[in-house]
């Protein structure tokens, strides 16, 4: 099976897929038409225009065949919540593999499949996609827009992202999602898998999609937002999605120009296949978007929660100014900081410096926004419930999370660190309490409307809730002391020492698998009940005034 | 200037993060300009110690020794002695991690890295490859016996 045949198949396939793409999607728009006459939303012509900051829109299969912004949030949310469960399986068979030093029942070919199927679509499929969809959902109420623009493209783009999610799960790929260079170019089951690179045209394919979503989003924020919202009285969700665009158009072509050199290099090795060390060029290339990303998964949250917190405390955001201020220094700092990454790559010590310190002042606008968080729960007065919940977890799980970054950024503990669960379990922390915390947090809060009216188990949420938080504190905090100890990451077996840290951690990733069941339980036996109230939420309550 | 509450408020915040990330960002470039050598860097010109030239390929480590013996996944050194690690891979990017000593340090294939320590405890230890570097990447990983 020589390599010109797994290319063809791969093309072919390829090819199969993006033409059966194009022919359903002409079908849809037919089917669409049908349904609608020409217009592109559910409501009127005469009123989808001027109505669309106050339109809802259900969870219904409907969103599929509709171009307005609502409905493709619906799809984003929608897809990236089926790409979290997969990507979740996947964790818990790693974790459940790992219960014995030696790999049992899941081979190091499997393990490694599992591990960069995980990394690949927790990144690019659930944080991604599920930002993309609660940034279309929410961005339209939030700036008051009154006409949406784009909707085919964005469409399109949506599209774009299924077949590349669809790529990353299927390419087998094991070369993690750093995608690094020598690796990812070994076409055996041994090196990057067989069809490695299609997990690297899913990633573009993803990323272009994103970046045009973020150009779409500009666009609505500076030109299309309405008329009396002015630019020094933007919701703070806004400017987080401002900081978010900016930041993934600056980063992710770099990267999208990596991969497709990586593409090259399979036909013609010229880029990267230099004899003085221009492997780490990949690196380098990489990791000026893979920071970011992690950044891009983060700011929207940090959003999300200046969004929910007024609505919970009853009063306004401490200081509107320090949020706008954090959210863009993020946006700004974020950008520098890549290469600590790479401290041992041998960058030297002067850029080792620079990089570090760097580091170090990222974390200034963090904890201004952590502070303000907070200040204003302290001056308000908290109303609990399941959403508040996870935003105290989030600000909990956040701060642990970056305290353990920054010591991770200073070089010389980075020697011990690198490398070791300590990372895991810090970028864990952050990723499951913050991003995924607040995404579930805000489908809670908009549940009575993506449902058409039905209210969620409160105690069943609870329950949801108590079991991710403590899976996420005893996964990522024994994986933190493992770290410290030496546990190395991405690994499919271990030194037997290191057992009591992965046996607990393997408990923890069930009872965190356990509770997002009892989310996926609960959403199924309450979407199902009678109507009860309205579709009205905290969210979008300007929209029913 | 007279601030209000909220503004006093924020303002120390914000000092005292900087306050403290700063004594953070000054020890961690006075732990690099005292310590530049215990950390990965591309090879110098004079590596100080007994030098042992250290080669990652899939899926083991290559240990040369200044005497021409070559130890394969693991690694014998003397109590007291500083040691200099010339790192470098065949294939693909290795990472060489010794927790003990604080080693940690890439192998990239047509580049070399070197770090400098010195063991002070006799002791076995265990070091192993912390970047991803394919199917037996796990066992990549083997002791050093300082005697």
């Amino acid at each position: 099976m020589g390599f010109s045949f797994v290319l063809a198949v791969f093309g072919s396939t390829i090819a199969i897929i993006v033409i059966m793409g194009f022919l359903l999607y002409y079908f849809a728009v037919d089917y669409r038409k049908g349904l609608l006459g020409d217009t592109n939303s559910a409501l009127p012509k005469t009123e989808s225009n001027t109505m669309l900051s106050r339109m809802r829109r259900e969870l219904s299969f409907s969103a599929f065949m509709m171009d307005d912004s609502k409905s493709i949030g619906i799809r984003y949310i929608v897809t990236s919540i089926v790409l979290f469960f997969i990507a979740g399986l996947a964790g818990i068979g790693m974790r459940l593999s790992l219960w014995f030093p030696n790999p049992s029942f899941l081979t190091p070919i499997q393990y490694n499949i599992l591990l960069t199927a995980h990394g690949t679509l927790m990144l690019y499929g659930w944080a991604v996609g599920g930002i993309l969809g609660l940034t279309y959902y929410l961005l339209p109420t939030s700036i008051k827009l009154r006409k949406d623009s784009l909707g085919t493209v964005s469409s399109i783009m949506y599209w774009m992202y299924l077949v590349g999610a669809l790529l990353l799960i299927f390419s087998k790929s094991t070369a993690t999602w750093y995608f690094y260079y020598p690796v990812v170019d070994q076409l055996t089951a041994s090196g990057g898998g067989s069809y490695s690179f299609g997990g690297l045209i899913g990633v573009m394919l993803i990323l272009t999609a994103t970046i045009t979503a973020c150009i779409i989003f500009l666009k609505m924020i500076f030109i299309d937002r309405d008329k009396s919202i002015r630019l020094s009285s933007l919701p703070l969700f806004a400017w987080s999605v401002v900081s978010t665009a900016f930041l993934i158009i600056s980063s992710a072509p770099v990267s999208m120009i990596a991969d497709g050199f990586l593409i090259y290099d399979l036909i013609n090795p010229i880029f990267f296949q230099g004899a003085n060390g221009t492997a780490l060029a990949y690196a380098i290339m990489f990791w000026f978007w893979g920071h970011p990303i992690v950044y891009v998964a983060v700011i929207p949250a940090f959003g999300l929660i200046y969004e929910l917190l007024p609505r919970f405390t009853g009063t306004k955001i401490y200081s509107y100014r320090a949020g706008v201020l954090s959210l863009l220094l993020l946006m700004v700092l974020s950008g520098t900081v890549w290469g600590h990454h790479l401290f041992n790559s041998g960058l030297g010590t002067v850029w080792d410096l620079i990089f570090s310190t760097t580091s170090f002042i990222v974390a200034i606008p963090s904890a201004m926004s952590v502070f303000n968080w907070i200040a204003t729960m302290w001056v308000g007065r908290v109303r609990m419930s399941v959403p508040v919940l996870f935003i105290i977890n989030a600000i909990i799980d956040f701060i642990i999370g970056g305290v353990t970054g920054v010591m991770l950024g200073d070089v010389g503990v980075n020697q011990l660190l690198h490398g070791t669960y300590a990372v895991t379990a810090h970028f864990h922390f952050i990723l499951l309490g913050l991003t995924t915390g607040m995404a579930f947090a805000t489908f809670y809060v908009l549940f009575p409307t993506l449902t058409g009216g039905r209210n969620y188990n409160i105690p069943m949420a609870k329950v949801h809730f108590y079991l991710t938080s403590i899976g996420t504190w005893i996964m990522s905090g024994f994986w933190l002391v493992g770290g410290f100890a030496g546990m190395p990451r991405r690994v499919a077996g271990y030194f037997g020492i290191f057992q009591t840290y992965q046996d607990a951690a393997a408990i923890g990733g069930v009872v965190l698998g356990i509770g997002y069941l009892i989310f996926l339980i609960n959403f199924l036996y309450s979407a199902y009940k009678p109507v009860e109230t309205g579709t009205g939420n905290a969210l979008e309550e300007e929209a029913v005034a | 200037m007279k601030l209000d509450n909220r503004t006093k408020a924020e303002v120390i915040w914000v000092i005292a993060v900087v306050a403290i990330l700063s004594w953070a960002a000054v020890s961690n470039a006075t732990y690099l300009q005292t310590h530049s050598e215990n950390i990965a860097n591309p090879v110098g010109p004079d590596p100080q110690g007994v030098i042992i030239n250290v080669t990652g390929y899939q899926w083991a480590w290559a240990f040369q020794y200044p005497n021409g013996t070559i130890s394969t996944d693991k690694l014998v050194l003397t109590n007291g002695t500083t040691y200099t690690l010339i790192v470098s891979s065949k294939d693909v990017i290795h990472d060489l991690y010794i927790p003990e000593f604080g080693v940690n340090i890439y192998a990239v294939y047509g580049h070399t890295n070197q770090i400098t320590f010195k063991p002070t405890k006799a002791g076995i230890y265990l070091f192993e490859c912390v970047e991803y570097c394919g199917e037996f990447h796990y066992e990549m990983r083997g002791t050093v016996v300082v005697t």
